[in-house]
């Protein structure tokens, strides 16, 4: 073989670990979800594959209102991460100095507990005749039944507390990257600090914007642990329709196929999301 | 060496067919044809796995005929396992059998739910693997699950001769007739769980399950043995022969009461926040949990409803392929020790299935001897009902129902 080939073999070789670990890991598990949701039958003479389309129009129709709850939840917790994470971030990487480490290191703190754990001791502390309850009754936040857990309210709450670091971390690594002295020339050209703000840093952390939506999006929207701890049968997500089909019901099929819609309306949503906030838009607002 | 040789031959051809045959229908030939055609020939042949194999695959009465000539002769105890849930075993209980036997138990607390840990096994059960585990503490629907698929090896009952102490009611169950594979570890009932200060009265009745006073103060169980079943001992039928339409129409009762707002959440074990909390007044609640929350809260009351309670009770079972029956059936031998029965009881505060224990409390014990959620007076003794045996099939219907209900 000659030098110029293998010299062009190499890369393939050194993806080869990456690729078997794909194929194994990822291609494999998902290749067969696919064919047991394209399975018929029932729990007790087992599942055959029988090509059944059906199944997925099916929980489409019996399951749209947790999709779209599901959805609904995971998009407000992405807001509130947002609007709460990026003056966290913002103050982490140009106001904390030198105790920039200690901030991060509170910020991913909580992850040292399980998120079981965390998620059950809210549902102790936010207890009807609570400190907190009482105090978010004073502001309006709950309503009249004065009760927060046992609602959607309280979901969200828990998702966003659950995923906030995921936003904070990417947001500060974007903001913290950012050439300060693009801040100082656009006020030595006159620009005030809240139009530098929005002409030069926000658009210049749009890519952290986009990877801690992300990160936060995605896993809430798959989760059930905070509607099973902090929920009720009103607020059931996908998540825990997905856990009763697998584990009580033992409808593989539907449970599988469930996860698929799950992750086709994701990947549509990051794509949507990816077209308006995209690289395009980024080369132009920083151009 | 022969007979060795024959049986791995044998295993090897049954491989061989199982990955060549897939049990071939024309419907699915001709659906993996299209499937074919469909995908690169690689990813077809990941496509066209066996599909998932149904619990229906063993004959129980085989079974139960190898159970009348089951021998498991003695031998050195060694290291083995007992899987169990926690929280439920007085851990010196444990160490005391190791001294006395020798051997060394590997005691694990990997059972938190029962269809849960049933998903973690189920695969190797199907496939006739061992589990790795010599003892598996399950509840009576999950331990007739387990009967009905052939997932269980027959104890020798030879080895166990303290089983003469099981408590009379117990002696038969619908799933295991004549306990040829199940053994009663504990049980408990299923009863309503309040606050006196919230109620300001004695609750007696499952009916105030759905009394609109407490509308939106009340949890009930999200399993639907547990729930159902107390609903049908309140309209006065007998869930332990009920058939899976009175289960599903007890599902339907409860759904139209939820309609109103009258259940904060379904639960599993969590129920005891909200209770201990003040967050509601009233919950679908375990005897065995209530002895130990009074204990911090003397305000808790449990009641058997009145009406009759649902009796679970959770079953040592060796299962399918197990490794050390030997050592396991001594521990069931060891566990039906009065003296040792006694001492457990004192610890987890459920309702003990050995005979004998009482007096031995009354010495050590006096007040767990005095606690009716422990040892239940025999008026409530005879309403107590178990649960009853459904198929596979017609056991997800009802799950499916209930799912339903509880949103999910």
């Amino acid at each position: 073989m000659s030098l110029a080939r293998r010299r062009k073999l190499l890369p393939w070789w050194f993806a080869l670990p990456g690729l078997l670990w794909l194929i194994v890991f990822f291609a494999v598990p998902i290749l067969n979800q696919v064919s047991v949701s394209l399975m018929s039958g029932d729990p007790e003479v087992g599942y055959d594959l029988t090509w059944s389309f059906s199944t997925y129009w099916d929980a489409i129709a019996d399951y749209h209102e947790q999709f779209l709850r599901s959805i609904g939840y995971a998009g407000a917790a992405t807001v509130l991460a947002l609007v709460i994470g990026f003056p966290l971030a913002y103050f982490i990487a140009y106001k904390a100095g030198r105790y920039k480490g200690l901030w991060l290191l509170l910020v991913i703190l909580p992850f040292f507990v399980s998120q079981v754990m965390r998620t059950a001791s809210w549902q102790l502390m936010l207890n009807d005749d609570g400190w907190i309850v009482a105090r978010m009754q004073d502001v309006g936040i709950v309503s009249e039944d004065g009760r927060f857990l046992a609602s959607g309210k309280a979901v969200v709450f828990g998702l966003t507390y659950n995923f906030l670091p995921f936003m904070v971390l990417p947001l500060y690594a974007t903001l913290d990257r950012i050439d300060r002295r693009l801040i100082e020339a656009a006020s030595d050209l006159g620009a005030s600090r809240a139009t530098a703000f929005r002409k030069v840093t926000l658009p210049l952390a749009i890519p952290g914007i986009f990877a801690g939506s992300l990160l936060v999006f995605i896993p809430a929207c798959g989760d059930y642990i905070n509607s099973s701890i902090l929920g009720s049968p009103n607020t059931t997500m996908i998540g825990n329709v997905i856990q009763s089909k697998f584990l009580n019901v033992l409808d593989y099929p539907t449970a599988a196929a469930l996860s698929f819609i799950l992750m086709g309306l994701i990947l549509l949503g990051i794509a949507i999301y990816g077209r308006i906030l995209g690289t395009r838009q980024l080369t132009e607002l920083a151009g | 060496m022969r007979e060795d040789d024959a049986r791995a031959q044998g295993a090897l051809e049954r491989t061989l067919d199982e990955l060549t045959t897939c049990r071939h229908s024309r419907r699915r030939f001709l659906g993996r044809s299209a499937g074919a055609a469909l995908l690169a020939g690689g990813f077809a042949s990941v496509l066209s796995a066996c599909g998932i194999e149904g619990t229906a695959t063993k004959n129980v009465a085989d079974l139960e005929r190898a159970a009348a000539g089951v021998r498991h002769p003695e031998v050195p105890i060694g290291n083995w396992t007992f899987s169990n849930w926690p929280l439920y075993m007085d851990k010196p209980i444990i160490r005391e059998f190791d001294r006395r036997y020798g051997g060394r138990c590997k005691y694990v607390e990997d059972i938190n739910d029962n269809t849960e840990f049933f998903g973690k096994v189920r695969q190797q059960l199907s496939q006739g693997a061992p589990i790795g585990r010599d003892i598996v503490t399950l509840t009576d629907y999950m331990a007739a699950k387990w009967v009905r698929s052939g997932y269980v090896t027959p104890w020798d009952k030879q080895n166990v001769p303290n089983a003469k102490n099981l408590v009379d009611n117990l002696k038969s169950i619908n799933y295991d007739p004549e306990r040829l594979f199940t053994l009663p570890y504990q049980s408990g009932a299923i009863g309503l769980g309040y606050d006196i200060r919230a109620t300001g009265r004695e609750l007696k009745s499952a009916k105030e399950f759905f009394n609109p006073e407490w509308k939106g103060k009340v949890t009930l169980f999200s399993e639907p043995y547990d729930a159902a079943g107390t609903v049908l001992l309140m309209d006065g039928k007998d869930p332990s022969k009920a058939t899976i339409d009175d289960m599903v129409g007890a599902v339907a009762k409860i759904e139209e009461v939820a309609g109103t707002g009258q259940f904060r959440k379904f639960t599993g074990n969590d129920y005891t926040t909200d209770l201990t909390k003040g967050n509601i007044v009233l919950a679908m609640a375990y005897s065995g949990d209530m002895v130990q929350l009074q204990s911090d809260n003397p305000n808790l009351r449990f009641a058997y409803p009145e009406e009759g309670a649902m009796l679970f009770t959770d079953n040592l079972m060796l299962p399918a392929e197990v490794a050390h029956p030997y050592a396991a059936e001594k521990m069931f031998d060891y566990l039906y020790e009065p003296e040792v029965a006694a001492k457990l009881c004192a610890y987890v505060n459920y309702i003990s299935p050995v005979d004998g224990i009482r007096p031995i409390l009354e010495r050590t014990d006096p007040e767990i001897a005095e606690n009716e959620l422990i040892f239940p007076p025999d008026d409530v003794r005879k309403r107590l009902r178990p649960y009853p045996a459904l198929s596979t099939r017609e056991e997800s219907q009802m799950y499916e129902a209930m799912a339903k209900v509880t949103g999910a």
